[in-house]
């Protein structure tokens, strides 16, 4: 009679440690495996409860003696079974980690994602301040150029004046050397004129002083 | 080959030129074709210069250049005369610079007898250039930089003139003739304060004129840079017055890492010059002399 209890009660720990590890891999499947496990672990509860109510009968007959312990560890029994139970029943509803990783992606641990989330972010940040910087510094390059054109063309503007100004005067020079070269033209050609006036006038002395001399002959 | 026969021609026509001067000597040649003798003479020198240029024989030309230059004066041409003297001195550039100054300042002299001052002002900087570069005689550049400075004043190209008056500036703090330096910084920076092309160059006098102000003592720094804001607000928003304001403390708390730190700064957005660094490690110094008086 008893060795059929023990009998029952090695069946019972075996059963019972199946069925603790199926609740556990329960959460993390889904679909197919998972209706297969839940209709696994459903037989394996029904076995047991087999098993209780077979040692139950054991139990009634043994001797009332030594029934006390026996009854003692029938309801611990029972009361294991009513929490597989239970855990079974959660199980089959509880969200897990994986479900949701397999939403969201195949991340690790989440701490660890935050973690290069948060080094990315400083590293874009460390970059957008350093194209800052170059760009400010090209900034002020450019204004000094600018400011060195400025004085340039300022320099190059005054030279521009000077020179139209000189302008002005050569024209106003040239104008009066070309009135005085026209005025020398003008005396030149009087020049010949009276050079020529006064050669004729000399030609007709000399005509007129042959003339004489050959009339008074 | 091509230039050693150049050459060759060269002294040849400086040989005949030689013989038409001598020969226009004596009387008859005086009285007959002496002028146009001389004047052939002139014209074979500058010749043969150029064909010295061209051989590369720059001292040769210059010496051709400046006979051609003195038989000009002789026929009283004074402006073929200044520059004759002038290309002589541009050939005597490149291989003795003190001819070249010498013959600078023949050309100089003409030209200021005439009344050409811009041009005049030109060669005198010029002069100073070979001083700077050349000869390195810091002082005499100086002379002949505020001559330029000056006779452009009169001439009232002012751009040019700021230009000069900038460049006797910085060789004198370099020199160590702060007063002096100061003057000529403010002078410039009123005068291009207004002036709306200019004015974002008035900045930078500004700074320079600071700096020798905070050389010379902290205390004149310190009203030097209150007159300037007051003169041009600009200046205070401009990075080198803040610059100067961390220097001011520094010093005063004879913090010369501060200082170092404040430098460094300014210097990696825009590098400092050759000039202002001199001028900032003397101001350094000051204030690790400072300390070290302290110990």
């Amino acid at each position: 009679m008893s060795s059929d209890f023990e009998a029952y009660e090695q069946d019972f720990g075996t059963l019972t440690a199946e069925i603790t590890n199926k609740i556990g891999r329960i959460p993390k499947l889904a679909g197919e495996e998972k209706t297969q496990l839940v209709l696994n672990v459903d037989k394996q509860l029904e076995e047991v409860r087999e098993l209780l109510e077979q040692m139950d009968l054991e139990v009634r007959e043994i001797p009332i003696q030594s029934r006390g312990m026996y009854n003692s560890r029938l309801k611990s029994y029972k009361q294991e079974m009513e929490k597989l139970e239970k855990d079974f029943k959660r199980s089959r509803i509880a969200y897990s980690d994986e479900v949701r990783n397999e939403l969201l992606g195949d991340d690790g641990s989440s701490s660890e994602s935050q973690r290069a989330h948060l080094l990315d972010n400083t590293e874009k940040l460390e970059r957008s301040s350093r194209r800052l910087e170059a760009g400010y510094q090209i900034a002020v390059e450019t204004e000094q150029v600018g400011q060195e054109i400025l004085t340039n063309l300022h320099s190059d503007r005054e030279k521009i004046q000077r020179s139209r100004d000189r302008l002005r005067e050569t024209d106003a020079n040239l104008g009066k050397s070309s009135r005085i070269l026209t005025g020398m033209l003008r005396r030149i050609i009087q020049n010949r004129i009276l050079v020529f006036i006064l050669g004729a006038i000399i030609l007709l002395t000399i005509i007129l002083a042959i003339y004489f001399n050959l009339r008074g002959h | 080959m091509d230039n050693t026969g150049k050459e060759k021609e060269a002294m040849q026509l400086m040989a005949e030129a030689d013989k038409k001067v001598k020969s226009s000597g004596s009387f008859l040649g005086g009285m007959f074709g002496g002028n146009h003798k001389v004047e052939d003479a002139c014209e074979m020198y500058a010749r043969a210069a150029n064909m010295f240029k061209m051989a590369k024989n720059w001292s040769a030309a210059g010496s051709a250049f400046c006979q051609a230059a003195r038989l000009h004066m002789q026929m009283q041409n004074k402006l073929d005369s200044a520059t004759s003297f002038v290309d002589a001195g541009n050939a005597y550039k490149k291989a003795d610079p003190q001819e070249a100054i010498n013959c600078l300042n023949a050309a100089i002299d003409i030209y200021t007898d005439m009344g050409r001052f811009t041009i005049a002002a030109k060669h005198h900087m010029t002069i100073a250039e070979i001083y700077e570069s050349e000869l390195v005689d810091i002082e005499k550049a100086i002379a002949h930089y505020e001559q330029a400075a000056d006779y452009y004043k009169g001439e009232e190209s002012n751009s040019s003139a700021n230009k000069c008056l900038l460049k006797v500036g910085s060789y004198s703090a370099q020199l160590e003739l702060y007063p002096k330096a100061i003057e000529i910084f403010e002078q410039v920076a009123t005068s291009t304060m207004d002036n709306p092309l200019l004015k974002y160059n008035a900045k930078e006098y500004f700074w320079k004129g600071a700096l020798c102000h905070f050389i010379v003592d902290e205390l004149n720094a310190k009203l030097a840079i209150e007159k300037y804001e007051g003169m041009f607000p600009a200046f205070s928003d401009s990075r080198e017055c803040k610059l100067l304001k961390k220097l001011l403390e520094a010093h005063e708390e004879q913090n010369s890492e501060a200082f170092t730190e404040a430098v460094k700064e300014f210097d990696s957005i825009s590098r400092l010059d050759q000039w202002q660094t001199t001028m900032l490690l003397r101001i350094k110094k000051t204030i690790q002399g400072d300390s070290g008086d302290l110990k």
